[in-house]
């Protein structure tokens, strides 16, 4: 009876329902779109921050002993602690391998560059473009600076990573006399008594001091410096959770269990160790100027779209609430009607509210998939990949329809109780 | 007549449109906040991303170019003070070594006159700048080569966030027995065996200075390898008083922006290199897009819904007036004027809730910029008629039904039998 009550209001006034559940549609899918961009955002956002280039540096731990000193070490290149280019798959295999986006290998060597200009003294950095790394397994990882330093430009076209071609430095092309239009170039390049010739490929641009240098192959590098299977320093591009109080602590100090869970959050600290420790010989450091302001950057923009999405919800819970003591007013005469007949006045109430629930589901429902479906949306269209739909929110967003359409109803559903019938079915 | 017949109506149902106009309102405040955030985002992001410190960085102009009046340094390579940063042989000056701004040829100085005419700009695009002056000076207790870096610690704090201290900043000037106060690099406080407070000697050509450390430097950068001190110390030490090797600008905005303020300082300066930190300068753009377009689709997402919502409220608002209608027909009443109250209770609803929306929407889209930003923001005050337009479309596009009933023949609905049937 009570069930048969519900759906014959429900079909025999379909206009007015269909109304009162689109509002709790359009309501829950503002507030499950929201949040399910909110919840996702912090973590896409972090990924974008890859493009300000790598946030863990790797040196030989002998090395930062005896001090680097900004640029001005003058020791012979065959002076100063090396590290293994075979140690670097290691990197894809430690607890955070996942989060490791790419590295990338640098040697540098000093050259003289043979060419019609006359001698030129500079340097040769070998690195990887795009390398592939053989892991565990029989898989392969592809990295080099173009995964780490993203911001490099190059005209002509990048030096291919296992062949004699390198890219030159802005600045030395213009030494050179070089210019886009005289790509590709041979030269010779010498280092003590050996020589190689180099076929140049493109002019790279990047701001720091590469622009003055010759840039190619690790290989190339390691060749003309004679010293196989070796880099001086590396850099790790890592995807990294922003530091928070917890973070920050020095993991010197903590227990044991603290340490724990510090080592399995990917903070750029603890996978900074972890890296440290995949490669004997090193020390990792975190470039704070990333890390730090990436952490101050996410916040604020977190905290902008928590704000938004918050008002966001107080909109669509007073458009329900409001929809809600709407429809509950409507039904004067039908509850008078109802009372005449002898209905009793919980019944009553009761009866209202399920009704009002059943539309508090049923659109709340409709809601959260019309909301999961347009968040996907958004996140193709900003980031790409469209974002994952967190089954979480369902029973967050239906339990707070509910309560919310409750709440609206409770005023209009207490004068409903104590409604006189007579003048209501008067008409009075 | 109109007038009065609108009066009673709007008492009459008061009820039902105060829950109408809350409807109106709390959409209209949420999307004029959103609005108004969004068309102030793009000064809030282009100051928030000057946590990432100097994006620009301002050089001597190539020896070629310099002024040969300019004080020169001594020829003889032992006096030589400020070398090469990324020497050919430094195998560690390339890629991490230097941070993003330290340039190659900043054995180059130029006149600090340079540096004046930059801090003397008033432009509001340059959040920050700071002077540097680079000197090899050698540590006499671990005779080892460290470079000292002359700054204006006032200027530069702001610009490395990131940095972290151990013990303070140096105040500036020099303490009882005229040691100046230096940040130490956290590698160089290592290899000292110092803590904030030690004191130690460094050389540089004849010159000799005393500098006490006020504080230990973490940066995870090429900092660690450095000693910073004031920059009168830094010149004195390298026997330059009056050359600086680079300032570093943090200009406020992106690309364009950041094009139209080289372009100023390079009209104003003009035996000076002004160049982009393409590191930054392209990541921060990059990722100010992205920003900017999640912003804008989940305002239009809040944009859309929200409209929506009050399209179907003003529906149902307008189909309980079907009874009034039908009432207004029998005795005698056009169908158009009876439409056109109907409008005008709608419009009236809408004029009030995009007011109410907007009163309540400015401080609140205040609020998140305070909390998210650390400032508030301004009213935008083209927000209002955006706001407003879309709530009268949305009230009128949900009122549109009505006029389907203007053909309800009264009879049926005032027997009743429009009331729950069609």
């Amino acid at each position: 009876m009570f069930a048969r009550i519900i759906l014959e209001s429900v079909r025999r006034n379909p206009r007015r329902k269909l109304l009162a559940s689109i509002v709790l549609v359009l309501a829950t899918a503002v507030a499950a779109a929201t949040l399910t961009v909110a919840l996702d955002e912090g973590n896409r956002l972090a990924r974008e921050f890859e493009s300000f280039g790598a946030n863990i540096e790797v040196r030989p731990l002998a090395d930062t002993v005896p001090l680097e000193i900004g640029g001005l070490d003058t020791r012979p290149v065959r002076r100063g602690a090396y590290l293994e280019e075979a140690d670097l798959s290691r990197l894809k295999e430690i607890f955070w391998r996942n989060n490791i986006e790419g590295f990338a290998p640098f040697l540098p060597v000093p050259v003289t560059i043979e060419g019609r200009a006359g001698p030129i003294d500079t340097t040769l950095l070998g690195t990887w473009h795009r390398h592939e790394v053989a892991l565990e397994g029989g898989n392969a990882f592809v990295t080099g600076v173009e995964a780490t330093d993203p911001w490099w430009r190059v005209q002509g076209r990048w030096f291919a990573d296992r062949a004699g071609e390198c890219v030159v430095g802005q600045r030395l092309a213009e030494r050179l006399g070089l210019g886009p239009g005289s790509l590709p170039r041979r030269v010779v390049l010498r280092s003590g008594s050996r020589q190689v010739p180099v076929q140049i490929t493109g002019i790279v641009s990047t701001g720091g001091s590469e622009d003055d240098a010759l840039t190619g192959p690790l290989e190339l590098a390691q060749e003309l410096g004679n010293l196989p299977g070796k880099y001086r320093s590396a850099v790790v591009t890592a995807w990294t959770k922003p530091e928070d109080a917890f973070g920050r602590e020095d993991p010197k100090q903590m227990t044991p269990a603290e340490y724990d869970r510090w080592y399995c959050s990917p903070y750029a600290a603890s996978i900074a160790e972890q890296v440290q420790q995949a490669l004997p010989g090193s020390s990792a450091r975190v470039v704070r100027r990333v890390e730090e302001s990436e952490g101050q950057v996410l916040g604020r923009v977190s905290a902008l779209f928590w704000l938004i999405t918050l008002g966001a919800l107080a909109a669509a819970v007073l458009g329900i609430g409001a929809m809600a003591a709407s429809s509950a007013i409507e039904r004067r005469s039908e509850v008078a009607l109802m009372k005449a007949l002898g209905a009793n006045s919980g019944l009553l109430a009761w009866f209202f509210l399920a009704e009002q629930l059943a539309i508090a589901l049923g659109g709340g429902a409709a809601g959260f998939g019309l909301g999961t479906l347009l968040a996907r949306e958004l996140g193709r269209l900003v980031f790409g990949t469209a974002s994952t739909a967190q089954p979480i929110l369902l029973p967050v967003v239906l339990a707070v329809a509910a309560a919310v359409v409750t709440a609206g109803s409770l005023g209009p559903l207490g004068r409903m109780v104590r409604l006189d019938p007579a003048p209501v079915l008067r008409g009075e | 007549m109109f007038w009065r017949i609108l009066g009673r109506e709007l008492k009459a149902s008061r009820t039902r449109l105060g829950l109408a106009l809350l409807v109106v309102a709390s959409g209209a405040a949420v999307v004029s906040a959103a609005a108004n955030l969004e068309f102030n985002i793009d000064g809030k992001l282009a100051r928030t991303f000057r946590v990432f410190g100097a994006n620009v960085v301002v050089t001597p102009s190539g020896p070629e170019t310099r002024d040969p009046q300019a004080p020169r340094r001594k020829e003889s390579g032992q006096a030589t003070k400020v070398r090469r940063l990324g020497h050919p042989e430094d195998s560690l000056g390339f890629r991490g070594s230097m941070a993003p701004g330290d340039r190659p040829e900043s054995e180059a100085v130029m006149p600090a006159a340079a540096w004046q005419a930059i801090a003397a700009r008033h432009d509001p695009r340059i959040a920050g700048a700071a002077p540097y002056l680079y000197v090899a000076a050698h540590l006499d207790r671990v005779q080892t080569e460290v470079i000292v870096a002359g700054t204006d610690f006032a200027r530069a704090r702001p610009m490395n966030s990131w940095w972290k201290i151990t013990g303070r900043w140096p105040a500036g000037g020099r303490g009882r027995d005229r040691a100046a106060e230096a940040l130490v690099g956290s590698d160089v406080a290592r290899i000292l065996g110092l803590g904030p407070g030690g004191r130690f000697r460094v050389t540089c050509g004849g010159k000799t200075d005393t500098l006490v450390a006020s504080g230990v430097l973490t940066a995870g950068g090429p900092e660690d390898n450095q000693i910073f001190v004031d920059l009168g110390t830094a010149q004195q030490l390298a026997g330059l008083p009056n050359e600086i090797s680079l300032v570093q600008l943090s200009v406020a905005g992106f690309s364009g922006n950041i094009r139209a303020e080289m372009r100023a300082l390079g009209t104003a300066l003009p035996s000076v290199r002004v160049e982009p930190i393409p590191e930054f300068t392209q990541a921060e753009a990059a990722l100010a897009a992205k920003i900017q377009l999640l912003l804008e689709a989940t305002v239009g997402l809040i944009l859309a819904l929200t409209a929506l919502g009050v399209l179907a409220s003003m529906a149902a608002l307008a189909s309980d007036r079907r009874h009034d209608v039908g009432v207004m027909k029998a005795i005698g009443g056009a169908t158009r004027r009876i439409v056109r109250l109907f409008l005008a209770e709608v419009g009236m609803l809408a004029a009030a809730g995009s007011l109410a929306g907007c009163a309540l929407g400015f401080p609140l889209s205040n609020w998140i910029s305070e909390r998210a930003f650390g400032s508030g923001t301004a009213v935008q005050w083209e927000v209002v008629p955006l706001v407003a337009a879309l709530m009268f479309g949305a009230a009128l596009g949900g009122a549109l039904p009505l006029r389907l009933l203007g053909r309800v023949r009264p009879a049926v609905i005032l027997r009743g039998e429009g009331w729950n049937s069609q």
